[in-house]
């Protein structure tokens, strides 16, 4: 089974710490960009006849941003061109301040099952500071229209002057109003984001301030009754996200629109950012990919290694063997010993220890040549 | 067969301290005598290395010929051939006075002239070299050009009444100067028709044609097809090209007595010339080589090691092409369990070495790791033998030594009397001895002072300058050996200690420097899995502690749209950056952490 995934780059405000393709200015293009979106979903769609596809993300940007039209046309077009699963798992994301009953409705009748909400923190100071542009208030009102729905939200750690009690507010906001599922970030600032300037002044809490923040986070989720799957994604129930999982389990997917990325048979090719180059591209019947390559061998091992291991079950040595051919514990004999006091290992698995999956990248370039 | 006086030819270089000018003087003097067209001209001709650019220091000799017609109506050949100033290439300096008959003594209107100077003049002295002082940067306004005249009569003793007084930078009385080097630098004499005793001054390789011999001919001719050799090798050579500089290589019929040119003969092996070697015809030997020049000790010491293992090799070529220009450089194989392959390398200073260092990386390409500098200490074990040791890791065993001696200089400091105390308290922190203080003016007091050359090779030049303000001027001069309680300060990594990091240091040094170390070095070392302790060591006694707590989070934010590809690329940079650092037991360490040493003194 394969996933595929939308990007709408369109979005009200530009969030502090926000390195991804979405252009709030742009949104007088979104007729040009859906048009385009659904003449690649399905130019692509003779040479995917044969795939199965199990889920389907819609992300951005904001896709709860633009009027629901756009996305009832990506999705029926999806549905027109692809063989979508009767189960498949149908994701939107959603800001809190975007959200409407109508808006619900549409999606709702569209198909989809899944919604992922931005709450980031239950501070309103705080979300001000990150620009973002709800209040927790707009997240209740938001949770409570998806009361009946399956939906997760995210949550920011590492934000200037975070305490345990705001994460522990932001954890219970979410989790109290329903949310089945959270996403933990610790806040990453990227060069070029606005939130860099104020890193580089030392105004955000230092690396050991953000782990103590985590570990707090970690271990009240559970309390809630949280399983902590991969990283940085928590279940209640068994709603993990098949999307997200697909891609840690080294899956086949489709993406399409500025900056998607696909991994289909074995390569990975990702499209241009630029919408404007995006629809050029489309309209004269060129590839938007602006990267692609083929991962063989020791490379596509290692890709597995460092996907997996980012799961909480890690990856058992009869699946790698399947894949690869090869028996992992001799191939890695060495590299094993090395990370000996970071991972569980039994004769049938290998995964990070619990504590460790916060150093992950650390253990697993060890894998690499 | 007798000796001619060559009345056309004048052979001289120029004594100067650094950035007064001499390099701007010397680009004048080309430029005025038709070498260069102005349009051609990239400021300071001379200084042929990147690195001497930049610094603004001139550290290989580079000689140029030039043709000048005096006013007295007679056509000349001037060969130049450029000094390095600094302390640490006294060495070269005298090496390119001995192909000279004279030399021109700038002296910089607004700062009279400083210690070095006077050394490289005393130098020229020493050589029977004809003194031609220039006085320089007359344009400045606080140039005072009268003081300087009297100075150089003062403290020289030559009449500085008749110098030049010139503007190098803005092109004035440069006329004066060439014609004062007709007049006052003397002629060189040789028999053309002896047989050949050309002396080497400096050489380089060149990829096509081999070994370029720099020489002075002292006697006899010189041309293609004649068969040559050196007196302290016993090969042949075939000579293939002579000629002169312009300051490129401009091929010649012959070179005879009294001229500077260059010599090519296929020489593949850079081994095969000796700076100060005296080359002679193979079939009509000379009976004996000209004095040579006096061979130099290195006095500071430090390990070498390719970053990258596999460049053992190519590094070892590139010091040999080092040393056939610079044969103050010594190496030798040396190993440490913390960096691998390399080699223990002698220099005859600071400067020397980091100028070496510099040289490696950018002329060679090679990326390196140096060892903190060292000098050679004489250790007295109970047995009743004495050792040497240049490197900290061949410290003998406490148990075994009866006592420690280590090298001593002398230092003259020049400054103006208002930095008097301050350059006491250094020296004193520096371990540094009394001897005397004169003033040599109301402006100028000249300080004496014995230190331990091991508490001068970290910091003490950039302490002196920071102390006064950049007033005060440093040489020095080794006085030998004197007992002193030399213990070795080892630092452990994890509890396993690091040889490359080990130092030999005063007993009433070893807590603060440990400790001082352990901070800079925790620093340094970058996070890892587990927690590092770093702890400072005399004798297995720990002096000091620090400890590199483990690290706590390095994940990968969010991949949105599924970018694997992104990801992988940043922990493949990730690994790249682990390549760079060196493994010691399970402590990755950065390269610089092996130079940490040297910076901790000026942070304290």
């Amino acid at each position: 089974m394969a996933g595929i995934y939308i990007h709408v780059p369109f979005c009200k405000s530009k969030c502090t710490y926000c390195d991804f393709a979405s252009y709030p200015k742009e949104i007088g293009k979104a007729d040009l960009y859906f048009a385009c979106l659904y003449k690649e979903i399905k130019a692509k769609a003779e040479s995917l006849k044969n795939y199965e596809f199990d889920s389907v993300y819609i992300g951005g940007g904001t896709p709860s941003f633009v009027e629901p039209k756009y996305i009832f046309g990506a999705i029926k077009q999806l549905r027109n061109f692809y063989k979508i699963t009767e189960t498949a798992e149908i994701t939107i994301e959603i800001n809190p301040g975007t959200l409407t009953e109508e808006k619900l409705k549409i999606y709702k009748s569209l198909g989809v099952n899944r919604f992922s909400v931005g709450l980031q923190s239950a501070d309103d100071r705080q979300l001000s500071a990150l620009n973002r542009i709800h209040t927790a208030a707009d997240f209740l009102a938001a949770a409570k229209l998806l009361k009946d729905e399956n939906f997760s939200a995210d949550i920011l750690i590492g934000l200037e002057n975070q305490t345990e009690e705001d994460v522990k507010k932001s954890i219970d906001l979410a989790t109290d109003s329903g949310a089945s599922h959270i996403s933990c970030y610790a806040l990453k600032p990227e060069e070029g984001t606005p939130i860099f300037g104020k890193y580089l002044n030392g105004d955000l809490p230092s690396e050991d301030e953000t782990a103590d923040l985590y570990d707090f986070a970690v271990d009240y989720l559970a309390k809630k009754g949280f399983v902590r799957y991969e990283i940085s994604n928590f279940a209640k129930d068994g709603k993990v996200s098949r999307h997200n999982l697909n891609y840690w389990n080294r899956g086949e997917y489709i993406g399409f629109g500025v900056s998607a990325s696909s991994f289909i048979g074995n390569r990975r090719f990702t499209n241009t950012e630029k919408i404007d180059e995006y629809t050029a591209c489309i309209l004269r019947d060129k590839s938007p990919e602006i990267f692609g390559e083929v991962i063989e061998g020791d490379e596509a091992e290692f890709e597995y290694i460092m996907l997996k291991l980012r799961t909480s079950d890690g990856f058992e040595f009869s699946d790698f063997k399947d894949r690869f051919g090869s028996d992992f514990r001799q191939k890695y004999a060495e590299k094993i010993k090395e990370v000996l006091p970071f991972i569980d290992i039994d004769d049938r698995r290998l995964r990070i220890k619990p504590e460790r999956l916060y150093v992950q990248s650390e253990i697993v370039i060890r894998f690499m040549d | 067969m007798a000796e001619k006086i060559k009345e056309n030819i004048r052979n001289f270089c120029i004594i100067a301290h650094i950035d007064h000018g001499k390099s701007t003087l010397a680009d004048r003097l080309m430029e005025l005598t038709g070498q260069v067209a102005e349009r051609d001209m990239e400021e300071q001709l001379l200084d042929s290395m990147d690195l001497e650019r930049e610094r603004g220091i001139t550290i290989k000799l580079t000689p140029v010929r030039m043709a000048y017609k005096a006013k007295n109506g007679k056509d000349y050949v001037f060969n130049l051939i450029d000094t390095p100033g600094h302390v640490d290439f006294t060495y070269e300096v005298s090496r390119s006075l001995a192909a000279c008959e004279g030399a021109i003594l700038i002296v910089d209107a607004t700062q009279g002239i400083e210690a070095q100077t006077l050394a490289n003049c005393y130098l020229a002295l020493d050589n029977n070299l004809e003194i031609v002082p220039v006085i320089n940067k007359i344009d400045l306004a606080s140039a005072n050009p009268d003081e300087t005249a009297k100075e150089i009569e003062d403290v020289i003793g030559l009449d500085g009444s008749s110098a030049p007084r010139i503007s190098a930078k803005n092109g004035i009385n440069i006329d004066q100067v060439l014609e004062k080097i007709v007049e006052d630098v003397p002629p060189p004499k040789g028999d053309d028709d002896a047989p050949l005793k050309a002396l080497i001054f400096d050489s380089y390789y060149d990829n096509f044609k081999g070994v370029i011999c720099f020489v002075r001919i002292m006697d006899g001719t010189v041309m293609p097809g004649m068969k040559i050799k050196t007196f302290k090798g016993d090969k042949q050579f075939d000579v293939t090209e002579v000629g002169t500089f312009n300051p490129q290589l401009i091929p010649k019929k012959s070179l005879s007595s009294g001229e500077v040119g260059y010599i090519a003969a296929s020489i593949k092996s850079i081994e095969d010339i000796k700076v100060g070697d005296t080359i002679t015809e193979a079939l009509r030997p000379a009976k004996e080589p000209l004095a040579g020049y006096k061979s130099v000790q290195p006095v500071v010491f430090s390990g070498i090691y390719p970053l990258d293992g596999s460049k053992y090799n190519d590094l070892k070529e590139a010091l040999l092409k080092l040393k056939l220009n610079d044969a103050s450089l010594t190496f030798e194989p040396d190993n440490s369990t913390a960096l691998g392959f390399g080699f223990r390398c002698g220099f005859l200073g600071l400067l020397h070495m980091e100028i070496i260092q510099e040289r490696i990386e950018r002329e060679f390409d090679i990326d390196i790791i140096t060892t903190a500098p060292s000098v050679s200490y004489k250790v007295h074990k109970t047995d009743g033998s004495v050792v040497t040791v240049d490197n900290p890791s061949r410290f003998p065993d406490v148990s075994s030594i009866d006592y420690c001696e280590e090298p001593i200089i002398e230092a003259n400091i020049f400054t103006p009397p208002d930095y008097v105390g301050a350059i006491m308290d250094l020296c004193q922190e520096k371990r540094g001895v009394f001897t005397d203080m004169t003033y040599l003016d109301a402006k100028r007091v000249k300080l004496n002072y014995k230190l331990p050359l091991n508490e001068i090779i970290f910091d003490f030049f950039d302490g002196l300058k920071s102390r006064t303000r950049g007033y005060a001027s440093f040489d020095y001069e080794l006085k030998g050996y004197e007992k002193s309680e030399l213990v070795k300060l080892d630092m452990m990594l994890n509890g396993e200690i690091c040889d490359a990091l080990s130092l030999i240091v005063h007993k009433d040094k070893a807590y603060p420097r440990g400790r001082a170390l352990a901070e800079r070095l925790k620093d340094v070392i970058p996070r890892q899995l587990f927690e590092v302790p770093i702890q400072a060591a005399v004798g297995g006694k720990v002096i000091a502690r620090e400890t590199v707590k483990a690290m706590r989070k390095d994940v990968l934010a969010k991949c949105y749209g599924g970018d694997i590809t992104r990801k992988r690329k940043l922990l493949e940079k990730q690994k790249e950056g682990k390549k760079k650092m060196r493994q010691l037991g399970s402590v990755e360490v950065p390269s610089e952490a092996f130079m940490s040493i040297l910076k901790i003194d000026s942070d304290n």
